[in-house]
């Protein structure tokens, strides 16, 4: 769609090192600093966010947390976040074409959230600093233009030029762009009055979506294993939002008969095991019921599906595809010769970091009974490893 | 107490005065204990939405942790919506034995909620569990509001009505009878003295009788001896002779 085609591949078992052996390297050097079985159980072990931090300075946040005279949560995430950041702002300059673009590819959806942020956030007159600040680091522009956003006024013109100057001219301006084309197409509406009627949510589902669309034309044309293996997941990425957004319409306006076929459908991507058969039956699907018929046909969401069905409520839906995303994500970094891993990394610290703020969470609620409802990463005891806790 | 004159008509004065301070407190009384039922009928109220609040407290900031576990960090969006109040606090006014309290009643706005989609592709469940729970939260939080406004409003009403009740008790209606007791002694000292005097003159009068009819005595036994039983006593009887008596 948008990003030019690779000039080259990746290679394969004998060239890939040429190219991407240190980047490959250095990613995998990174592995010991994920927590191990023993961290997370001394961190759940833990009564007061002091022990918390104590736990942590034995492990690879030691220097991120070593400022912290107290912790919570929110400061934990942004120093996780940040140290992320740092290693993946590194592992950016040591990388060559196409592995660099891979590696831009996963900061768009990042960039993606950023721009949703800012706009919708000048739009409703707030301090465009403010707005900066709060950001996700990862998916922030080139220097030029950050520099550049505060300059635009706080008013309905400013707002407008800054979408029109520089947004566009951001990695991912091309998915906004395409993406009030075919509104604008949809409803004959203007861009502004686009942006400020429909939800921010659909917007960023559509602009994720085509995200999701992009990115895997540029893995299939990587090809080789990365194609194998990246494209599975984003085709699994794919297939999560769709039926997490059917899911999580019903009850909203986008569960409307009308809106199903023209807002909704246009949500699915146009990627994924469940494409086209799959999206084609849930774009007619009204409640959860039809859901599980729908999924039933599709073995691996039927299984899934009997999940949530069975409504328990130990695990959400959303628990299962996070416990199924690490699991194809922990192979994925497992495996040689191919980008998944870089992606993989990326993921994985992200459930990281998202357990360590919900373990910080619980102890800080104290609600040690759901202390232990997390997905663990690179865990000894994962169902998939055959090994019983 | 002493410049309240003793006559009867201030008597009955305060006759009236002390019976409309007996029905005054009377009542006060009984509106105190209106009052205090209510007040521990509230005092209890509070107490239990306290505690029932403190779990729904927890719980629903629990189920917004489990949502940013989901759905990632949503504060930001739910910032970034439009903000326009759908639940508002209206004002109303309760009456309890005449004391008007305030009552906060929550009413939806009719506002959209422009926020429905959000957790779209993940976690849109778990945002809508803590839609809920906070909606219970934010019930609570008006009627423990009610409930504690009315509480100090209550407070403020029972302390006068109780003040008034002890000032009827232990200072009006004790100085009236105060008054009363001073003027029925009075009038009774009074009542005294005259019956004294009136017993004064009286003897004296009985006095003078006899001594005039010894007199008289005396000259008919002196003048004609024998037309003694002939003399009319009637003719000794003079109506306009004796003073009246007034009692």
């Amino acid at each position: 769609m948008t990003t030019p085609k690779p000039k080259e591949g990746t290679g394969d078992i004998a060239t890939f090192n040429i190219q991407h052996g240190f980047a490959e390297a250095l990613v995998r050097g990174m592995r010991s600093s994920f927590l191990q079985d023993q961290d997370y159980h001394h961190l759940t072990q833990c009564e007061t966010l002091d022990d918390v931090r104590l736990n942590l300075t034995e492990t690879d946040y030691a220097d991120s947390i070593a400022d912290f005279n107290s912790l919570n949560p929110t400061m934990l995430q942004k120093a996780a976040v940040d140290k992320l950041v740092t290693e993946f702002k590194y592992l950016r300059t040591q990388t060559v074409e196409p592995l660099s673009t891979f590696l831009d590819f996963i900061t768009y959806e990042y960039m993606i959230e950023n721009v949703m942020l800012l706009l919708k956030g000048a739009l409703s007159g707030r301090d465009i600093n403010e707005l900066l600040e709060q950001c996700h680091p990862l998916g922030m522009f080139k220097e030029s233009t950050m520099r550049s956003i505060p300059t635009f006024e706080n008013s309905a013109k400013g707002y407008s030029d800054l979408y029109q100057t520089v947004l566009v001219d951001t990695p991912v301006g091309p998915y906004f762009s395409k993406f009030l084309q075919e509104s604008a197409m949809h409803r004959g509406a203007h861009s502004r009055n686009v942006l400020e009627e429909v939800e921010i949510e659909i917007i960023k589902s559509s602009l994720i979506k085509y995200w999701i669309e992009d990115f895997y034309m540029f893995v299939e044309s990587l090809g080789g294993d990365t194609a194998t293996i990246m494209g599975d997941i984003l085709k699994t990425r794919a297939d999560t939002n769709a039926v997490n957004i059917t899911l999580n319409s019903f009850g909203t306006p986008l569960n409307e008969p009308a809106m199903r076929s023209s807002d909704r459908k246009r949500l699915y991507p146009a990627v994924g095991y469940l494409y086209p058969a799959g999206t084609s039956m849930l774009a007619d699907v009204s409640d959860e019921d039809e859901l599980g018929r729908v999924l039933e046909l599709f073995p691996s969401y039927s299984a899934i599906w009997s999940i949530h069905a069975s409504g328990t409520g130990d695990k959400s839906i959303d628990d299962v595809f996070y416990e199924r995303d690490v699991q194809a994500l922990e192979l994925a970094f497992e495996s040689q010769f191919h980008f998944g891993c870089f992606y993989a990394y990326v993921k994985l610290k992200e459930q990281e970091i998202r357990n360590l703020v919900w373990i910080t969470e619980c102890i800080l609620q104290q609600q040690k009974d759901e202390i232990e409802k997390f997905v663990q990463v690179f865990s000894n005891t994962a169902p998939w490893r055959g090994k019983t806790r | 107490m002493a410049e309240v004159p003793p006559t009867r008509m201030n008597q009955q004065i305060f006759k009236g005065k002390l019976k409309a301070a007996q029905g005054g407190h009377k009542l006060l009384k009984k509106k105190a204990d209106a009052l205090k039922v209510k007040f521990r009928d509230y005092a209890k109220n509070i107490s239990e939405t306290k505690s029932g609040m403190a779990t729904d407290a927890s719980s629903a900031f629990f189920s917004l942790t489990q949502a940013e576990y989901a759905a990632g960090n949503f504060k930001q969006k739910v910032a970034e919506g439009s903000m326009n109040a759908r639940i508002r606090v209206g004002a109303g006014v309760d009456n309890v034995a005449g004391v008007k309290l305030p009552v906060f009643t929550k009413y939806e706005t009719g506002a959209v909620a422009d926020n429905q989609s959000l957790g779209l592709v993940g976690g849109g469940k778990k945002i809508v569990a803590v839609r809920e729970k906070f909606t219970v939260l934010l019930d609570m939080l008006i009627k423990l509001a009610s409930l504690q406004t009315s509480f100090v409003t209550l407070d403020e009403a029972l302390k006068v009505t109780n003040r008034r009740v002890n000032a009827l008790e232990n200072v009006t209606i004790p100085k009236i009878e105060g008054v009363l007791a001073y003027i029925g002694r009075e009038l009774d000292e009074l009542e005294r003295e005259d019956f004294t005097r009136l017993k004064l003159v009286q003897g004296k009068k009985e006095q003078e009788e006899k001594e005039e009819m010894k007199k008289k005595e005396a000259s008919k036994a002196l003048k004609k001896p024998g037309k003694e039983n002939s003399a009319d006593i009637t003719a000794a009887f003079d109506a306009t002779d004796d003073e009246d008596v007034v009692f």
